[in-house]
């Protein structure tokens, strides 16, 4: 199978090049700054919830977005179908829904394999290369392409040399060919060419029989007070057999005096423990002082006894010196660099997977994420400093991030609510306090007839149960398996019998049908019998209830013919499952694995969610002047921006302008 | 399709192939055996590729 996911580094060597190729002639202009244009500013706060809002609203901690409800507007915003991020960024960005822009889930799936893809982006090594002794010279650059289809919005602004900043917007990595700014955000790989892959190094023994995601153990031995060890970087692929880069570091101990003294390149910091460093500089040694990849990362030295615990946060694309297009221009990163200094690259900042693995404990990750929100509101203050108008769309993960792995902490309902929630019950009431703050500080900075505008992309819901769609599906007919005996532990479908399986789950919200003519084995026939069978799961999956609660688990199932619109919707799952409050599709069927219960509960630490019905986690939407409509959409913003600036809306748009 | 080397089982593993290849619907053991096996090398061949693959999707918080 085609190693889609590794990240080629001798495209990172050939990455200037095949960046300049890629993002195409229109970047070797000059960006247009944010200049004297109408002034639009809009923050996209990824997560927001009205429940929540209106909650700590009632409570007095929301005083900014108060008095936009009461002199401008405020009202939910429909989400998309499914209401996942990249789906739901992507309808923002290019004013269609999934039918248009193609990207219908976090996994889409390869229906020659049966195996999930990653939708956003695909990195792809060098077809042609030649060999010389134990190296491998890349003859072609490879490949990323971002999978998003349409236009977004900004480049059709650059019809009438609007200018603007977009900063971070999910679903835009690499960032699309455009006259104006950018940097990408949500989508956005690690120097690994993953999507977060921190390091935890330590002498506990029971942490390195952890076979974890997200991240690595690496065990380290204590002699003399010192360790030897290195961080990880990406593949050599210009060597053979590929071995992987290195960065070895020294830790000194001091135990008497609880330190620890980390020795790397050029640098030399001493820790306390719960101390974290700023971001450092990682430079690894490609083709020895010839060619050299950087990246950037963050210690925190966790603890010195009973055991050495050291974690490095995934090392992100150096903005400074980026080994993969991370804005447009191209410079443009690094001299975003020149103003703030080194600013994370990697498209999710907040380290969940730590906190998932018990590598952070919540107040570790709440350090962390502070860190994020720190680092964002520094680097929106040196934005707008040089801001005088034009287009500013600028993104907060904070909210989003936090409200997944923090929901059982003010949930006592949650299974996963313990005595340890108490200190942080209301962390999350915090974090949209801190967020509100923001809305009146950027209103009181920008021009005072400027449009701004508040949104985000989903709310959240509860996530207490976690539904097993394919366990569903293989209890109730339409999927077999060759052993029986033992449906569980097999990922990826490797205990499927595809000649008669008839529908199978994949990704958050997608169910496929083993469609003949589409799918590699695939058996129901199109027409009559494809119809049939998709109205039997549907009714199936709606009548479905839980046997513990007799709660209803399915609250929709979309047909994409009735959802989406476009070019890309045969591409799209034949259903788009849609969960009542509570519930979610589970881990393991979302990657094609059966458990042996249809429901369990959620114990993981990623309580909070979003992938659940469309109407079940509307987004908001808050602006400084009246709405034009009663129920606005994702899809109507990008319709609106260009309504702002007087440009024409494409056919293919479906949305409306909101404001005037 | 069958008509390459030969190989034997012994009683009890044909027995149980035969019982499984019945339950799960194959028109014949053959059909049953010839399917494990393909399944089973691209597991092998393409193995480590899907574990990456895996290993980078539950990166996503998303999934565990």
């Amino acid at each position: 199978m085609k190693t889609r996911v590794r990240l080629a580094l001798s495209f990172c060597i050939a990455g200037a090049l095949a960046a300049a190729v890629l993002l195409g002639s229109g970047c070797a202009d000059k960006p247009k700054r944010l200049r004297n244009a109408r002034s639009v500013v809009i923050l996209g706060i990824d997560g927001m919830d009205p429940i929540l809002l209106d909650t700590f609203m009632a409570k007095g901690r929301m005083p900014h977005f108060a008095k936009l409800m009461q002199e401008g507007s405020y009202s939910t915003l429909t989400t998309s179908t499914p209401p996942q991020s990249p789906v739901a960024w992507s309808n923002f960005i290019t004013g269609m829904n999934p039918g248009g822009h193609g990207i219908f889930d976090f996994i889409h799936c390869d229906h020659t394999n049966y195996m999930p893809m990653f939708s956003a982006a695909l990195v792809e090594s060098p077809k042609k290369t030649m060999t010389i002794g134990r190296y491998v010279i890349p003859l072609s650059a490879g490949r990323v392409e971002l999978l998003r289809r349409g236009e977004a919005f900004w480049q059709i602004l650059d019809q009438k040399d609007v200018p603007y900043l977009i900063f971070k917007i999910p679903s835009n990595f690499p960032p699309v060919e455009c006259k104006g700014m950018s940097v990408s955000g949500m989508g956005t790989p690690d120097i690994l060419g993953t999507y977060g892959t921190f390091s935890f190094f330590t002498d506990d023994p029971s942490f390195a029989s952890m076979d974890i995601s997200g991240g690595e153990v690496i065990p380290v031995t204590i002699e003399n007070n010192r360790i030897h060890t290195a961080l990880i970087g990406p593949d050599n692929t210009l060597i053979k057999e590929n071995p992987a880069l290195e960065r070895p570091f020294t830790v000194s101990i001091d135990p008497e005096n609880k330190t620890a003294t980390i020795a790397i390149g050029q640098e030399t910091i001493l820790l306390q423990e719960g101390d974290w460093t700023g971001w450092i500089k990682v430079e690894f040694d490609v083709l020895g002082p010839l060619k050299k990849i950087s990246g950037i990362t963050r210690f925190y030295l966790k603890a010195l006894s009973p055991h050495f615990m050291l974690y490095a946060a995934a090392i992100n694309i150096n903005p400074a010196d980026p080994a993969l297009p991370v804005s447009t221009p191209p410079g443009y990163a690094s001299e975003l660099y020149d103003k703030v200094g080194y600013y994370g690259t990697k498209g999710m900042p907040e380290d969940t997977k730590a906190l998932e693995w018990g590598v952070f404990d919540d107040r570790e990750f709440i350090e962390q994420a502070d860190f994020v929100l720190d680092e964002t509101l520094r680097t929106l203050d040196a934005i707008l400093r040089d801001y005088t108008g034009g287009l500013l769309f600028y993104y907060f993960s904070t909210l989003d991030q936090t409200t997944h792995m923090l929901w059982r902490d003010f949930d006592p309902n949650h299974p996963a609510h313990t005595a340890d929630s108490g200190p942080f019950m209301y962390q999350t009431e915090e974090y949209y306090a801190r967020i509100d703050s923001v809305v009146g500080a950027v209103q009181r900075r920008i021009p005072k007839d400027a449009v701004f505008i508040a949104m985000s992309d989903h709310g959240f819901a509860p996530y207490y149960w976690k539904f097993n769609l394919n366990t569903w599906l293989y209890e109730n007919g339409f999927m077999s398996v060759l052993d029986p005996s033992d449906i569980t532990g097999q990922p990826l479908f490797r205990n499927v019998f595809w000649r008669r399986t008839r529908a199978f789950g994949l990704g958050i919200n997608g169910l496929y049908i083993n469609l003949r003519g589409r799918d590699a084995e695939g058996v129901v026939k199109p027409g009559e019998e494809y119809d049939a069978l998709v109205e039997e799961i549907r009714a199936k999956l709606l009548a479905y209830r839980d046997p513990a609660t007799g709660l209803p688990v399915v609250k929709e199932v979309y047909r994409r013919e009735d959802v989406y619109q476009g070019d890309e919707v045969n591409n799209a799952p034949d259903l788009i499952v849609g969960y009542h409050r509570g519930y979610r599709c589970s881990d393991e069927s979302a990657l094609g694995e059966f458990s042996n219960e249809i429901i369990t509960p959620n114990l993981s630490k990623w309580t909070g969610d979003h992938c659940m019905a469309t109407d079940v986690v509307p987004g908001i939407i808050a602006a400084n002047r009246p709405l034009l409509v009663k129920d606005p959409a994702l899809t109507d913003i990008a319709a609106t921006v260009l309504h702002l600036y007087g440009v024409e809306r494409p056919k293919h748009m479906i949305g409306r302008p909101l404001f005037e | 399709m069958f008509g390459g080397p030969k190989i034997k089982l012994d009683k009890d593993l044909f027995d149980r192939v035969s019982r499984i290849a019945k339950i799960s619907g194959y028109a014949t053991v053959d059909e049953f055996v010839v399917h494990v096996l393909e399944k089973e090398l691209a597991a092998l061949e393409d193995g480590g590729s899907d574990e990456e693959i895996k290993k980078k999707l539950e990166g996503l918080g998303y999934i565990s």
